[in-house]
């Protein structure tokens, strides 16, 4: 009896210091010695074996909706999924039916334990261009994600939010130039990136910092390309949580983890990662190169998790890219071509090198980026889903996270 | 002849026939050979793979001329014509003669862990870029490319003979069709180059140990002066493709240098209409990602450049170092840029901190656009004393 009441004592002077009141996040991030950080999901280590989930049909573009898609694909896919390992699916932005979206995270949440990241473009894609620099610009997206925040900020299958999509890239004024009469006054293109800079990150952070008035159980990240531009982000986003970075660098992500840690001391979610699986040299599906780096990739984010001492620990894990191939992706604008996969590579990434000499060494193939494929043949009104090999390295690579052998081995490099 | 004596000779006689005999003398290392002699049997490969400006060549395998031993040496004189336009030239070791990795040929050297070759230069202070072994195909679409690739230079040459080795051991050697490969170029030897080789051969040297990569020492140039040994990168990687339409190079520019005789002068102009252009300064020239050669920089702190413009305000979107990506990838980048350029001589900065630069291989890099550069003329701009600090 005197122990209880030594007990309820305790708890009682607690109470009153206020330090037992405020409950863990759902969702929280505990920093460590050194940057080192770990992910908590209801107080449980929780690594993000995640993949971008956009799986547009066979003849549709970007306007597909998912979340009102009649036939539901994310019921196998869902499955499809939690049979892989795959814990977490990235959303880049929902749709405009919020029943129907939260049907989409119950649904994965519930049937297959699978959580949900939520986006927003920050209206990257906005024709003629974002104006960041434009007051009520910037308060209708605060407004749009706000919106997004408040009707889901309650599902049990969520885990953080993402804002923007390497938006940074416009930094430069060369892609999706947006500007402002301050800018173009200013005659040095240095200081002109800086401004842009400046006033995108100061309107992301505003954006987190309303976010956490609203919802305080889950984190927000910044979805930045590469780490361009973040050592503005350190000064303006005290905000932001996690850093999502859109990462293309062949097998290896180099100094990364170290570089986040000099230049924006935050936990880092790969949001976007992968390889495709046409090789653009000799002209054929190439399921082995694709597993090839992804394998590599995986292997170095496993490695950089907190639990892994020897590396960085900063890590979080990653939503690789992406679920299923997108048929639309190589001619955007040619709707017939959207029933033809089509074997056109878009750009040039000599990183990922058995197919870097191809012509223009063009070698990256829209696409192609699916580890699953898809086929017009139909199963339950959806496009019928053929895992590839990547699919099947990844699942026994997370089943053997210890194991240092290499799965794919002795693939021959031209 | 004493008892004893006798003795000796009565069991040497007996145990020769059984072979124990060799075991009590120092056992002769296993060789192979590249060019002993002129005709030799024991010449494994054909120097017939020549590169570059090839027309600048002149090769006499059975020169007379003071060989390092035997009869005969093999003579090479260089131009320095540029008869190719290339800049280089270089010849490569063959078996069989003039596969550049389309036929099955070559041998399996497992075991070898050194190639051993005298050379010297016919006044000395002759400037070859590279001796090395191995390197025929690799990185590119070829069915029989070579196992490896070990490289070493540059080597400034004496006017007297001298051995030199290169460290196979730890090497693949299971494929070798390029038993051996010099190059060498017009701007470091800008008079041209005589110079004697002889004596070529891989030895099983069982001391031999793989070489431990160690970190280079501070400064360490990118570009000092035209041809200078220190230079230890190649500005071959002249992007894009069509980039030869667009871009002059004169890295032997003699009016105001910012320091010695020599800077480097650019000319960009959009004849190709493709609206950008760059140039990677590479290690080996034109690696992209391909070869294993990367520098351990990772005593630099910073990158440092001198640069100026013709004019002034003409604009380089980005002076880089590192940053290359392939098989083989730089450890890290960093960038500065825009930059606009003044007509004066200015130093330039890229940090390094925090950056990982222990595996280099692109030193040096800028690169610019029509775009931000209008009017017909292109632009001008030098550069020169690039260096890791």
């Amino acid at each position: 009896m005197k122990k209880t009441i030594t007990l309820v004592i305790i708890a009682s002077l607690l109470l009153s210091m206020g330090m037992a009141q405020r409950p863990r996040p759902k969702v929280d991030i505990r920093s460590y010695p050194e940057s080192r950080y770990q992910l908590f999901v209801r107080n449980k280590p929780y690594v993000i074996r995640g993949v971008c989930y956009n799986p547009v049909p066979i003849g549709k573009n970007h306007e597909y909706d998912l979340f009102s898609d009649p036939n539901k694909p994310w019921l196998i896919d869902g499955k499809l999924m939690q049979e892989m390992g795959i814990n977490t699916v990235r959303f880049y932005q929902v749709g405009e039916n919020p029943e129907q979206v939260r049907q989409v995270i119950r649904d994965l949440y519930e049937l297959y334990g699978i959580r949900s990241i939520l986006g927003h473009w920050l209206g990257f894609w906005d024709f003629p261009c974002p104006r960041y620099g434009d007051a009520d610009y910037r308060n209708k997206l605060k407004q749009e994600v706000l919106e997004m925040v408040r009707l889901y900020k309650d599902e049990e299958g969520l885990l953080m939010w993402v804002l923007g999509n390497e938006n940074n890239y416009a930094f430069s004024g060369r892609v999706n130039p947006w500007s402002t009469d301050e800018i173009e006054t200013e005659p040095c293109p240095v200081k002109q990136r800086e401004m842009r800079a400046q006033l995108y990150y100061s309107l992301v952070n505003e954006i987190a910092q309303e976010i956490k008035q609203i919802d305080s159980d889950h984190p927000v990240a910044l979805g930045n390309g590469e780490l361009h531009g973040l050592e503005t982000a350190d000064a303006l986003c005290p905000d932001i949580d996690i850093v999502g970075v859109v990462i293309y660098r062949g097998k290896t992500f180099g100094n990364l983890f170290n570089a986040m840690k000099m230049t924006f001391d935050r936990p880092i979610l790969f949001i976007e990662f992968g390889a495709d699986a046409y090789d653009a040299y000799r002209k054929r599906e190439d399921q082995n190169m694709q597993a090839y780096f992804l394998e590599h990739q995986w292997r170095q984010i496993q490695r950089n998790l907190y639990a892994h001492k020897d590396g960085a620990g900063n890590c979080l894990g990653g939503t690789m890219f992406e679920w299923t191939d997108e048929w639309w992706k190589h001619q955007p604008y040619a709707p017939d071509s959207w029933r033809e996969h089509l074997t056109g590579a878009g750009w040039s990434n000599p990183s990922y090198y058995f197919d870097a000499p191809a012509e223009n060494n063009l070698n990256m193939n829209e696409e192609w980026f699916g580890i699953v494929a898809i086929s017009p043949e139909l199963e339950d009104g959806i496009n019928k889903r053929a895992p590839r090999k990547a699919y099947y390295v990844l699942r026994q690579l997370w089943q053997e996270p210890e194991s240092n052998e290499l799965i794919i081995k002795g693939l021959q490099w031209h | 002849m004493c008892k004893k004596t006798l003795a000796i000779a009565a069991c040497l006689l007996f145990l020769a026939p059984l072979g124990f005999v060799q075991e009590a003398v120092p056992q002769e290392l296993e060789t192979f050979g590249v060019y002993i002699e002129k005709g030799s049997r024991e010449n494994h490969y054909i120097p017939a793979g020549w590169m570059g400006d090839y027309g600048d060549i002149r090769m006499d395998d059975q020169s007379s001329d003071n060989p390092y031993v035997g009869r005969t040496c093999i003579k090479f004189d260089y131009s320095a014509r540029k008869s190719q336009g290339q800049g280089w030239s270089g010849v490569y070791w063959q078996y069989p003669a003039n596969n550049w990795g389309n036929l099955r040929g070559g041998y399996d050297l497992t075991g070898m862990t050194k190639l051993s070759f005298w050379a010297r230069g016919a006044k000395g202070g002759e400037i070859i870029e590279k001796f090395g072994v191995g390197g025929i195909g690799i990185g590119r679409d070829v069915p029989y490319p070579d196992s490896s690739v070990t490289e070493a230079g540059p080597i400034e040459l004496t006017d007297a003979w001298k051995q030199y080795t290169i460290n196979l051991a730890g090497k693949d050697l299971t494929y070798l069709n390029g038993g051996f490969f010099w190059t060498l170029s017009a701007d470091s030897n800008p008079e041209g180059a005589t110079f004697y080789l002889d004596n070529i051969q891989f030895v099983a040297d069982p001391k031999m140990k793989p070489e431990v990569k160690k970190g280079e020492s501070m400064p360490f140039y990118v570009y000092s002066e035209r041809g200078a040994i220190s230079n230890h990168f190649i500005p071959s990687g002249w992007m894009p493709a069509s980039a030869s339409q667009d871009l002059k190079f004169d890295a032997g520019w003699k009016t105001n240098p910012y320091l010695g005789d020599t800077c480097i002068r650019i000319t960009y102009n959009d004849n190709s209409g493709t609206r950008w252009a760059g140039i990677y300064w590479q290690h080996p020239a034109n690696n992209w990602g391909t070869q294993d050669t990367g520098f351990d920089l990772s005593a630099a702190k910073k990158l440092t450049f001198w640069a100026r413009g013709e004019k002034g305000k003409e604009r380089i979107e980005e002076f880089k170092a590192g940053g290359i990506m392939g098989r083989f990838s730089d450890s890290d980048s960093a960038s500065i840029g825009p930059v606009i350029l003044n007509k004066e001589w200015t130093q330039y900065t890229i940090d390094l901190s925090g950056k990982d630069m222990s595996y280099i291989i692109g030193g040096f890099a800028w690169a610019t656009n029509i775009d931000v550069n209008p009017g017909p003329d292109g632009i001008v701009f030098y550069l020169d004393e690039i260096r890791y600090e």
